[in-house]
């Protein structure tokens, strides 16, 4: 098993073994939903409740 | 093995998050408020003002533009902090960690800072050459749309560029040894020059005091440096204890190995 964990390739495959395609689909949705929430959403009343944490992480908006 | 390296980036993101989270809490939030503040009183004639603040929205204390209470606004930012960190651990440090720990370079707990300086690169420093922190306040001359299209665009940049200079090690260091693989991985970092150069100026007019604006702009690289740094140092902590706890003193993976198996 050791062995098999030593390349990017291997760690793919390991992957795909592990988990379902639908945990995948879940977990990049939800990483998605979450950054782009925190990064770009210009939505007037989410995006004026987060303006102190925009601008503290120097992300670019208004 | 999957879930065991997920898990330790959350909880690296969790302990990192709540750090910025109480940056946020102690001396960002009053920071751009006063900053608001002060930049709205110079854009507005001071007889505008007092007129405003007969209207309930416009006096309660929010952001003078703001839709929201500077109540909602403080809270949001600060959970809003912790779920960046969050979001970076468990995104970079646990996925992202996962499938490119066999290629990045070092051993151990250098992994950990390397990712970190990878992350900061991609998610902040390299967007941040072609638009720089700025205070709130601040009139930018590009639209929102294109500074989002450019803060994505420069995200992408920066991964690639952070991927190629690891790839550069990776095959520089067992043929021309490790200090000549190190620095031909930098020289790909040079390569964002090219977009930054290339991109639109944004020109930026502010009626801040140019002390605050540098203040507020070294806390603002300050908080996110921070953020890597913890979510770096956390991580490395929590492998270095993974890896104690198992019988392998070599290799972390023959530690998630045995756990795979059970």
């Amino acid at each position: 098993m050791a062995a098999a964990n030593n390349t990017v390739h291997d760690r793919v495959e390991q992957a795909r073994v592990e988990l379902t395609p639908t945990q995948l689909a879940a977990g990049l949705a939800l990483v998605a939903a979450l950054g782009f929430a925190l990064l770009f959403v210009q939505e007037p009343t989410l995006h004026d409740a987060m303006h102190n944490f925009r601008h503290t992480a120097g992300i670019t908006c208004h | 093995m999957f879930a065991a390296y997920l898990k330790r980036g959350v909880k690296a993101g969790v302990v990192a998050g709540l750090v910025f989270g109480l940056l946020m809490a102690l001396v960002a939030n009053p920071l751009v408020a006063f900053t608001d503040e002060l930049g709205h009183g110079d854009a507005h004639a001071a007889g505008d003002e007092h007129a405003t603040e007969e209207h309930h929205e416009a006096s309660s204390g929010a952001a003078h533009d703001s839709a929201v209470s500077t109540t909602v606004t403080n809270g949001v930012s600060i959970v809003s902090g912790v779920l960046w960190g969050v979001l970076l651990g468990g995104a970079v440090f646990g996925a992202a960690y996962y499938f490119l720990e066999p290629a990045i370079p070092g051993t151990g707990g250098t992994k950990s800072y390397l990712l970190a300086v990878a992350g900061f690169i991609t998610v902040s420093g390299a967007p941040w050459l072609v638009l720089p922190p700025q205070p709130p306040g601040v009139e930018q001359s590009l639209p929102t749309e294109t500074r989002i299209l450019l803060y994505g665009g420069m995200m992408v940049a920066g991964a690639l560029v952070c991927s190629l200079g690891g790839a550069v090690y990776g095959r520089l260091r067992d043929t021309h040894g490790r200090t000549t693989a190190t620095i031909a991985a930098m020289l790909p970092l040079g390569l964002l020059a090219i977009p930054a150069v290339l991109s639109p100026v944004n020109a930026v007019e502010s009626s801040l005091p140019s002390e605050l604006a540098v203040g507020l702009t070294g806390m603002i690289v300050f908080g996110q440096a921070l953020l890597w740094l913890l979510l770096a140092g956390t991580h490395a902590r929590l492998r270095r204890r993974s890896v104690d706890t198992g019988p392998a003193d070599i290799a972390p993976s023959a530690t998630d190995g045995t756990l795979t198996a059970d």
